[in-house]
């Protein structure tokens, strides 16, 4: 092949493999061990080490709420993009949203029951975070799976809890901040559909969101003994262009003795959400 | 005293007990005032299906024609659900009569201590489809 | 009708008692009269006995048994005392005052219609022991714990004002942080429910209020290290042939996070889950604190499976909770417009 044809066939394939989003490196296919059910039992605490809490997308280290009283401190880390082809297909529309957000995330008033959820990331304010998101936050996660058709997710960020049931056709019978979980299995994969999730979660720090039309699959299937591999698929067709995608290894805690922890946040948002309705005077 | 005067008091004290009952509930006398009865008819704008509390957004017109929105207070919609009934059980457009109390604020705020339809009947039961809460088990699984 | 309406009496002063602030031992002989055959627990398929599924706890049954009453009541008298508790317990009745009608908040639909019924057994208090069927009397507290109680009893007068001061004038339960799901477990008037789902070296217990799962480790491992108190403890159990038995340690020192304002550090309870029928689960716990109680204390509360298509549903609490607002804004503008 002439050195110009090589050239441009490098030149149609680099960009692609250049502007990648953080996809599972390749690891050896895994057959985990089946329980009696001829299942493998995803059981156990689990962690995300991407930094897509702050941003979905790729993103650079920043400065926290107040650098000039927490410095480092409060500082946010750099991160790769998880999101398959690296940008989320907003609706141009729904992009000025995803800017308002941003720029009101630290901004909280709950002085008007209408405009509660108007203002401020919920994570902010200790509201539990919604599926996808509490999959890769900061904090552990436990599933325990049942042998009675459940498989229960504990979050250790304010101990919110899902309910994942197997197998099951009826709907969400309202909207519910953690979603109505339905799994099934697809070989050695768990497969959640989550409809009914509550339209004010956020996917995270950076604003994006979504509408109570989303309805998110999320799929988990063993790696090896210590890695799941993560995807969920996200469709909302009154935010987005099409359905999108994001994938990220979740490794198992080996810790001797680990277990979840609190993280009941409420009272660490007291102050800011009703410190300003105290009494004048009072200590 | 005698049974019958035990009887009558600790009826009151059964009423105030019950509320504190709901393990730490907060008591509604906290919030919401028994020198200020409320009864007004309106028409249902939304309902809120959230916990701690369902919220119902009544508009109610006045007799000078004015409209006034009230915010009634209701129950958790976990129970609710659990008897059958679904966020579409009160439709936007459904007229009801509350009878409660003004919150203590003096806001247009009150406890839906009863919440019926004009008819009569009380919510959730009068409405269409939603007698039985057997209603629901074809749809599940 | 006489009994039927000491019943009701004494169960609403108990319930009173018993709910705003609180509430397992060697089963009265009435009561071991009626127990069941041991019931051979279905197991799991790793051998532990299975406790899987959704549970309800709700009862009109009152935690400490009203002054002079039997033990266990008759067929007769159970139902006697059902049907007038329903009566009483109606929102449709309006007497009693205006203060007593506020608090009939909403109606009926909005209850669990399960709490109308007392336990299967009969027994006029879910505690067993002391037989007497109450909480013990009090030791004399300390002064420290006098001023915690006082200040408490302050916010709380302050809130029932409708005037509280700050948020912290109000209940744990109220802002939100712990509710039914803090141990022990007791019957409320809705969302009675529990959810249980097991894995081999974990029994996890989600209750339905607030939505915190209690993780209940069967693996064998010690305690958390003492330098980490938690809202809910840290739970550690071990199966006795059919009974889940369960330890519970760490608890925060923050004010009203231990029953009825029970001292953390020398608060211990114990609890016991023992699958006792295909619905039923019998819920027992012990509670001890010699620095409060002057004795330990039991309770047994039946548990029963719901349904398998009823589920249990969210039940968020802090996200949507305006009322904190209301009370708060309500006070300022009262307070400012009484000046």
């Amino acid at each position: 092949m002439g050195a110009r044809r090589r050239f441009v066939l490098l030149a149609l394939i680099a960009p692609a493999a250049l502007v990648g989003s953080l996809a599972i490196a390749q690891t050896p296919a895994y057959r985990p061990p089946h329980r009696p059910d001829g299942h493998p039992d995803l059981s156990g605490i689990w962690q995300a080490f991407v930094t897509a809490n702050w941003d979905l997308q790729g993103h650079e280290a920043q400065p926290g709420l107040h650098p000039e009283l927490d410095g480092a401190y409060g500082a946010g880390p750099a991160g790769q993009s998880i999101v398959e082809g690296g940008e989320i297909p907003y609706r141009p529309e729904a992009l000025g949203k995803k800017k308002q957000n941003f720029a009101t995330r630290a901004k909280v008033d709950v002085s008007d029951d209408k405009k509660w959820h108007a203002l401020g990331d919920p994570e902010l304010k200790c509201y539990m975070p919604g599926v996808p998101r509490a999959t890769y936050m900061p904090y552990p996660f436990q599933i325990v799976q049942g042998s009675n058709n459940t498989i229960l997710i504990a979050y250790e960020f304010t101990s919110a809890t899902r309910i994942v049931r197997m197998n099951w056709t009826q709907e969400a019978p309202a909207d519910a901040w953690m979603g109505w979980s339905r799994g099934r299995w697809e070989g050695d994969t768990l497969v959640v559909d989550v409809t009914g999730l509550r339209e004010e979660t956020w996917l995270d720090r950076a604003g994006d969101f979504h509408s109570d039309k989303l309805h998110v699959v999320e799929r988990y299937t063993p790696m090896s003994p210590y890695h799941l591999q993560y995807e969920a698929t996200l469709d909302d067709p009154t935010v987005y262009t099409r359905p999108w995608k994001i994938s990220f290894p979740l490794y198992r805690r080996l810790e001797k003795n680990i277990q979840l922890l609190e993280f009941k946040c409420v009272p660490f948002t007291e102050e800011m959400l009703y410190g300003r309705f105290r009494k004048p005077g009072a200590p | 005293m005698t049974m019958r005067a035990r009887v009558s008091v600790l009826v009151c004290v059964m009423a105030l007990g019950l509320s504190a009952a709901a393990a730490a509930h907060h008591a509604f006398a906290a919030e919401f005032d028994a020198t200020k009865p409320v009864k007004f008819r309106g028409t249902v704008t939304k309902m809120l299906w959230v916990n701690p509390h369902a919220w119902i957004y009544v508009d109610v017109k006045k007799d000078d024609g004015t409209v006034e929105e009230w915010m009634i207070e209701a129950g958790t919609p976990n129970t609710l659900l659990r008897r059958g009934f679904t966020k579409e059980s009160l439709q936007p457009g459904t007229e009801i009569v509350v009878d409660g109390y003004q919150a203590k604020d003096g806001e247009r705020r009150a406890n839906g201590r009863d919440v019926t339809l004009p008819n009569g009947k009380t919510l959730f039961l009068g409405s269409a489809g939603t007698g039985a809460p057997d209603e629901k088990k074809d749809e599940k699984k | 009708m006489k009994l039927a309406a000491l019943i009701a009496v004494g169960m609403a002063v108990a319930l009173a008692v018993s709910l705003t602030g609180q509430a397992p031992p060697p089963r009265p002989s009435a009561a071991s009269a009626t127990q069941p055959k041991p019931y051979a627990s279905p197991k799991t398929p790793w051998g532990d006995p299975d406790l899987q599924g959704v549970w309800n706890d709700a009862t009109s049954t009152p935690l400490q048994r009203p002054n002079g009453l039997k033990d266990v009541l008759t067929d007769e008298e159970a139902a006697d005392f059902q049907s007038s508790l329903a009566h009483d317990l109606t929102r449709d009745r309006r007497d009693g005052g205006a203060d007593a009608d506020v608090n009939r908040a909403y109606n009926d639909h909005w209850m669990d219609a399960r709490r109308l019924k007392i336990t299967a057994d009969k027994r006029t208090s879910l505690i067993v022991d002391p037989p007497d069927g109450r909480i013990p009397p009090l030791v004399p507290l300390s002064p420290e714990r006098q001023a915690v109680r006082s200040s408490r009893a302050g916010a709380n007068q302050r809130f029932n004002a409708g005037l509280p001061d700050d948020y912290t004038d109000m209940s744990l339960p109220v802002r939100c942080i712990i509710r039914t799901d803090s141990p022990p477990y007791l019957p409320t008037i809705y969302n009675n429910n529990f959810q249980i789902v097991q894995s081999p070296g974990v029994v996890a217990i989600a209750p339905e209020m607030i939505h915190s799962t209690r993780m209940v480790y069967t693996d064998g491992r010690p305690h958390l290290d003492r330098g980490i108190s938690q809202w809910l403890g840290d739970s550690r159990g071990h199966w006795d042939g059919a009974t889940l038995v369960v330890e519970t340690t760490n608890f925060r020192s923050d004010d009203g996070v231990v029953f009825q304002g029970a001292n953390p550090a020398t608060f211990k309870i114990t609890e016991q889950f023992t699958r006792v029928g295909p619905t039923s689960i019998n819920y027992e716990f012990t509670i001890q604190d010699p620095a409060t109680w002057t004795k330990p204390w039991t309770a047994l509360i039946p548990w029963n499976k719901v349904d398998p298509e009823e589920q249990m549903f969210e039940y968020g609490c802090h996200e949507d909770n305006f009322d904190i607002v209301h009370f708060l804004k309500g006070a300022r503008s009262r307070q400012k417009n009484a000046r």
